[in-house]
């Protein structure tokens, strides 16, 4: 395989602006290097993540999603990052039936000061989606 | 709708891996005739100056800024697009800098996402909405729940500004913690005497009239929000009136009853008539309901009859409730020691002579049940004393954290024992030793060069036991190298870990403000806000947010202070930030899941008219409720289902 022909997979970041941008943000200014096929979306609070959100990019084109919450009890407005946990649990229910497999739609959480493990999700995410290839969403 | 994208190089940072003239040329291919500038700093003063002064020439109506991370100089941007006359919230942050320029290796691939991210935030900025900030009237006053050295400092901090206090404590008299203590450290200062001044602030200083103090008494329910709580407090009757007793204690000997007094441990009596202790402020007894004869419906008047001011003793004082407005509350209802008993190989509450440190105090003080004077209990001074430290802190049995304080009045104790019973052999067991600060240092020398005093570093609190034997107690040792020991020592004083109070908890609820994983109240942030609690408008201060000393609890008294002074201004309204939730009754079916996930109870239920409403003071803008609404009937301000799918479709084309 040539470089030409390697996949490179379209994903849509959602992230709470409290710990997880600020997260993203910090791998910034230790420019900390990651692939740039990560799109970020910034949303106030997880909580905010509306399952339709997910559903959309999907058929809009996205080969990947990941949600990046605050930690359990971290979360700047009490608990919207639970709601953030339950929503997903449901929208890896309603992908499956289309194909759409769970590593497809991660969620993790990701603190303000954790620039390292914002990289290291974001590469492995990458990684993972280039593995299985592009979406192909059943007509 | 004529929108305009600045893209700042921020000298270098950017524009080394970011080429504009491509970003340029991939956007007016999807947005032909879209106004796009690049500038070398978009921050700098002449940034600024030039951005506003374009802005007008142009007539843009909506603003996309290709630059560094919101988080810097989102706040800095909308500041000029309101010099400019524009509306703030009609702008649109893209963070080329942090999220691209800085992460990115290959400079095509970056200068690739940066179109598709200023694309995305073109085709979002188009669906803003100009949002306007609301004012809302205030209430300046504010509710200090805690009447210690940080309660009392906040109190007094917020009184001299001509606001009026509510100063609420739960026992009969003020001065928390350290007016038991008859010397502190570092210094040796008189705990009462170095609180007395702030007691008599509080009680006839200048600014005492704006201070409204309720002893006795509790915040049993509190509502509204930042700005405009609504408190309701109770107060246990006390049976004589603060304002005509003339604090001169004659009804107090007549009294019949006795009965342990727990202020000092339950190491004296005391009469159902009683002060605390000698000192106690206000200097007005007080009457235990339970051992009263009278209130249990004897026929005992002896008090009233000794009082010289008729109408001072009232055995028909009741409850009564209050209800205050305010605009803050701050909570410094302090903290409370470890229960040795949870540690049964220490022998507290079994043997005798074995004291926690606050017994200890009371002790030694010359106001104490032994009028200061250290004995055992046959009477005779001990010629020997272990003091053990970490009693259940750094013990991942009992309490993780280390309490900070229990060495340095560890060293003070060796200090006073040494004043009052010159050669009394001294034991210190320590796991660790702490000592901050830059004066505290001075008693743990003097203890190192205490030629009667042995120092024992143990690893597990759990190798020492203590047992009685026919002369004083036994303590039986392993130390941290693994060598067993044991002393023979008449006296033993504990220092327990220090916990929250035991009502924090029922506080906690009414004000429903979060406690940390050891019960604390738990700080907005550990470092940058740990005097504000997670709801607005509610401060803490001293020991019920975390372990601390009195500089530290006081320091954070005035800290709140200064949070609701510069926050709660008189004559200055509260701005309602307008990224918030609303709700569309039209499309509401009232069937109530925003209300269930509404973190801040800011949505409410209107069963009349069977639509959920929300308060938008209450409303911090998360929008879980506008994710959760299943007939998209809450929008979410600035952050609309519109706006983000917007972005979703462009950055995704």
């Amino acid at each position: 395989m040539t470089t030409d022909t390697i996949f490179e997979p379209k994903i849509i970041g959602f992230l709470c602006n409290w710990c997880s941008y600020a997260g993203a943000d910090k791998a910034g200014t230790a420019q900390s290097l990651y692939p740039p096929n990560v799109n970020i979306i910034k949303v106030m609070c997880s909580g905010r993540i509306d399952p339709q959100f997910v559903l959309k990019s999907f058929e809009q084109g996205a080969d990947g999603v990941i949600i990046l919450a605050c930690h359990p009890g971290d979360c700047h407005y009490k608990e919207g990052n639970y709601r953030a946990v339950q929503r997903h649990r449901m929208l890896l229910k309603v992908l499956e039936p289309f194909g759409i497999g769970k590593e497809r739609c991660a969620f993790d959480f990701v603190s303000a000061g954790e620039g390292d493990k914002f990289v290291k999700l974001i590469t492995e995410m990458v990684e993972t989606v280039r593995v299985l290839g592009p979406l192909k969403i059943p007509v | 709708m004529k929108t305009g994208v600045y893209f700042c190089k921020c000298g270098t940072n950017i524009s080394d891996k970011i080429d504009s003239d491509r970003v340029r040329e991939n956007l007016l291919r999807h947005f032909p005739g879209m106004h796009f500038k690049t500038v070398d700093f978009m921050c700098s003063e002449e940034g600024k100056e030039a951005f506003e002064k374009d802005l007008v020439e142009n007539g843009l109506e909506r603003v996309v800024i290709s630059a560094c991370s919101p988080r810097d100089h989102e706040t800095t941007f909308m500041r000029v697009l309101s010099r400019a006359g524009l509306n703030p919230y009609l702008m649109q942050m893209v963070n080329v800098r942090e999220q691209i320029a800085w992460v990115t290796r290959d400079a095509g691939k970056a200068t690739e996402k940066a179109g598709r991210s200023i694309r995305s935030a073109v085709s979002r900025v188009q669906l803003h909405d100009p949002l306007q900030k609301k004012e809302i009237d205030i209430c300046p006053d504010v509710l200090v729940i805690g009447a210690g050295p940080a309660g009392l400092k906040t109190a007094l901090s917020i009184a001299g500004s001509g606001r009026k206090v509510v100063l609420v404590e739960k026992s009969p008299v003020i001065g928390g913690m350290p007016v038991r203590y008859e010397e502190l450290f570092p210094n040796m200062e008189c705990g009462p005497c170095m609180l007395e001044p702030l007691m008599a602030e509080i009680l006839h200083g200048e600014y005492a009239e704006n201070i409204e103090l309720l002893t006795m008494a509790e915040v049993i329910e509190v509502v509204g929000s930042y700005g405009n709580f609504a408190a309701k407090i109770i107060q246990r009757p006390r049976f004589a009136d603060t304002h005509t007793c003339i604090g001169c204690a004659e009804c107090i000997e007549p009294c019949p009853v006795s009965a342990k007094n727990p202020f000092n441990g339950d190491l004296n009596e005391r009469k159902a008539i009683s002060f605390p202790f000698a000192g106690a402020l206000p200097n007005t007894p007080f009457i235990d309901e339970k051992l009263c004869i009278n209130l249990q419906g004897g026929a005992c008047k002896k008090c009233q009859e000794a009082c010289p001011v008729e109408g001072t003793i009232r055995f028909d004082d009741s409850e009564k409730v209050y209800e205050r407005t305010i605009g803050a509350i701050i909570v410094a209802t302090g903290s409370d020691l470890y229960d040795c008993k949870k540690l049964p190989n220490l022998g507290y509450g079994k043997l005798d002579n074995i004291y926690t440190s606050k017994e200890f105090e009371r002790i030694m003080a010359s106001n104490g049940p032994t009028d200061g004077q250290i004995r055992v209990a046959a009477g005779t001074a001990p010629s020997s004393i272990a003091i053990v430290h970490c009693v259940g802190s750094l013990d991942v049995n009992h309490k993780e954290y280390c309490s900070g304080i229990c060495c340095q009045y560890a060293f003070k104790f060796n200090h006073m024992i040494e004043k009052k019973l010159p050669g009394t052999r001294i034991w210190h067991f320590y796991k660790e030793l702490v000592i901050p600060g830059k004066d505290e240092f001075s008693l743990y020398h003097h203890a190192r060069s205490n030629p009667h005093a042995t120092f024992v570093r143990y690893n597990d609190i759990r190798q020492l036991s203590i047992a009685g034997g026919k002369k004083g107690n036994i303590i039986e040792y392993q130390d941290i190298s693994g060598k067993s020991g044991s002393v023979n020592v008449d006296m033993i004083v504990l220092c327990p870990a220090v916990i929250p109070a035991e009502e924090s908890g029922k506080l906690g609820e009414v004000l429903e403000t979060a406690h940390d994983q050891s019960g604390f109240f738990e700080e907005l942030h550990g470092r940058l806000d740990s005097v504000q609690s997670k709801i607005k408008g509610i401060y803490l201060a001293g020991t019920c947010q975390s372990p601390m000393d009195i500089q530290k609890a006081m320091n954070q008294g005035m800290a709140a202070a200064g949070y609701i002074l510069s926050g709660l201004v008189v004559g200055r309204k509260l701005e309602i930030q307008p990224v918030n939730a609303e709700v569309d009754s039209e499309r509401c079916s009232g069937c109530r899941v925003c209300v269930s996930v509404c973190p801040y109870t800011a949505i409410s239920f209107d069963a009349e008219k069977e639509k959920a409403l929300v308060n938008e003071v209450l409303c911090q803008g998360c929008g879980t409720c506008v994710a959760a609404c299943p007939s998209a009937a809450i929008r979410g301000n600035h952050f609309t289902n519109e706006e983000i799918l917007a972005e979703i479709a462009e950055v995704l084309r």
